[in-house]
């Protein structure tokens, strides 16, 4: 495959699958409006991932339908932070804060690809992120500097988290041509921005920041066992009759 | 005995700079930062808005309703209103003279 499908579908798995399972807490959020908030959120990953999708069916793949729902486990390129099931809500806010901030810093590095489509939905989606980052800023800050049962719950969730949100910087085969080609920055440079961005919310707030090396392997198609009931779960209505028309 | 441990804020939508900002509704929040990063969904979630501001329920001084017959007007007052002067008419003769 090359460098650019590589990209792509990492960045469209990442979002269909951190969407689909933030909209598990739809109708189970902590507080009405946060329930709310949540999911909005969640369809704004949905609507992100689509669009990727649709990048990929202009390069010759599949309809974006296809692509979401038709592939099995080993075809996806995701992170394996986007498979965990969603914990207790600490987790999720842990996972959405580290996953935003590495999506804001990643789309801006977007913005200047040289395949102006990506640069393009890059510009776009931008301002959508700066929301999510904010949202997920507010809650570490609150949930960090609160009492000792979320301060210890979240704490819990950034130890469990964050080794796997160190995976979304993993690199495969393709990062020397997406680097050559201008298509994206180097992976280690976006998770030294993304470093600079986190390390100071998450210490402000008191927490540890945890020390642990990178949970990878989803670049390259290895994947939690998660993933695959998470598939059968969510491609269940499509499979059912792939031929049909919504 | 209120429903949740947070506070109500109230929510003022602005569709455009320069228009006055609108009270939409009201959102449950721990602080006003969370009170803003909820608003957001709320309510600017399908209007335009450039600007939304928030604030503490609490802090807003209001009326008693028991009071609500001080707004009465207990004689005529519709010298007050607008449509009662003839401007209109006026200005349009004067228009005609130049």
């Amino acid at each position: 495959m090359n460098a650019l499908k590589e990209l792509l579908f990492r960045l469209a798995d990442d979002e269909l699958l951190v969407g689909h399972r933030n909209t598990e807490w739809t109708g189970h959020g902590p507080i009405l409006e946060e329930d709310i908030a949540f999911s909005s959120m969640a369809q704004d990953e949905l609507g992100h991932a689509q669009a990727y999708y649709a990048l990929l069916h202009e390069l010759g793949e599949v309809e974006p339908d296809q692509l979401a729902f038709n592939r099995g486990a080993a075809a996806f390129r995701c992170a394996q932070l986007v498979e965990l099931p969603r914990g207790d809500w600490a987790f999720s806010v842990a996972r959405q804060f580290l996953y935003d901030a590495a999506e804001s810093v990643r789309l801006g590095a977007l913005t200047k690809s040289s395949h102006t489509p990506l640069a393009q939905a890059a510009r776009k989606f931008i301002g959508e992120e700066k929301y999510h980052l904010m949202h997920g800023r507010t809650w570490i800050t609150h949930l960090g500097g609160g009492g000792g049962e979320s301060r210890a719950r979240l704490q819990a969730a950034l130890d469990q988290t964050f080794p796997y949100a160190l995976g979304l910087f993993e690199t495969s085969g393709a990062d020397t041509a997406i680097v050559s080609e201008g298509l994206c920055a180097p992976e280690a440079e976006l998770k030294r921005q993304w470093l600079e961005l986190v390390t100071p919310i998450i210490t402000k707030t008191g927490l540890k920041l945890p020390e642990a090396p990178a949970i990878e392997g989803g670049r390259t198609g290895q994947h939690t066992e998660h993933l695959a009931p998470l598939l059968n779960d969510m491609q269940l209505v499509f499979r059912t009759d792939p031929e049909a028309t919504w | 005995m209120p429903d949740t441990q947070w506070e109500i804020y109230e929510v003022f939508h602005q569709k455009a700079r320069g228009e006055h900002h609108l009270h939409v509704g009201s959102v449950h929040a721990a602080d006003a930062e969370m009170a803003l990063v909820l608003a957001k969904e709320q309510y600017a979630r399908r209007m335009a808005c450039v600007n939304l501001w928030v604030v503490r329920a609490a802090d807003i001084h209001a009326s008693d309703y028991a009071d609500s017959d001080m707004f009465a007007h207990a004689t005529d007052k519709s010298y007050r209103e607008a449509f009662g002067y003839k401007v209109v008419k006026k200005m349009r003769a004067k228009e005609g003279k130049k």
